[in-house]
């Protein structure tokens, strides 16, 4: 599973822990989202999603390999 | 936000929990270290406990202390925490079947060994059960 994050919260313009605090969970994590070492909830995906104005297929890409 | 659910009841999230149950810890082992005449024991293991809760009070610039005492924890670290445990139970019961096999090889009854395997087991097929029935 691929996704957007780390583009969409740079043309945000937002930090990392920035974005860590909007979503209410740890820089870590963001940053952990971005390199695809960690794949997020459904809740907190659908809240990413929102925050950058897409649907959470929008951000969130099959690549296939599930 | 949305990772409350996934990191236990409240109490726990506080910051001060983590250090006031360690040095509980603490002062439980070396009271019961004292009563037990191992008196350098005793003050070795409260000093100990009482640099971790310190380590937890105060290591607050650490994200990684931050998650640990449960003031900085996310559906992440409850993930990890999760799996951190399931790797520590199932090395538990490693070693708690192989020392099983020791003491029967050298003629003895296993004790207490299989006393903790046998509650090791029923204690994963009640949770498995409950967990089940919750979905």
């Amino acid at each position: 599973m691929e996704n957007d994050v780390r583009t969409l919260r740079a043309d945000s313009g937002l930090s990392q822990a920035q974005l860590a605090t909007a979503m209410g969970v740890s820089r870590q994590t963001i940053n952990a989202i971005e390199t695809g070492r960690y794949l997020p909830s459904l809740p907190l995906a659908m809240a990413l999603a929102r925050h950058f104005g897409r649907a959470v297929e929008e951000v969130f890409h099959d690549d296939g390999s599930r | 936000m949305m990772t409350d659910h996934a990191s236990g009841p409240g109490l726990f999230r506080t910051r001060w929990f983590m250090p006031v149950f360690a040095l509980a810890l603490g002062v439980l082992t070396a009271g019961a270290l004292e009563l037990g005449g191992q008196r350098s024991s005793a003050i070795f293991s409260l000093i100990l406990f009482a640099v971790i809760a310190a380590v937890f009070a105060f290591g607050g610039r650490s994200e990684t202390v931050r998650q640990m005492r449960g003031d900085g924890r996310d559906e992440r670290w409850a993930r990890i925490d999760l799996a951190a445990t399931a790797i520590a139970g199932t090395v538990i019961i490693v070693v708690v079947i192989a020392a099983c096999f020791y003491e029967w090889a050298n003629g003895r009854d296993g004790s207490p060994y299989t006393q903790l395997g046998a509650v090791g087991g029923v204690s994963y097929l009640i949770a498995l059960a409950v967990l089940a029935r919750r979905g």
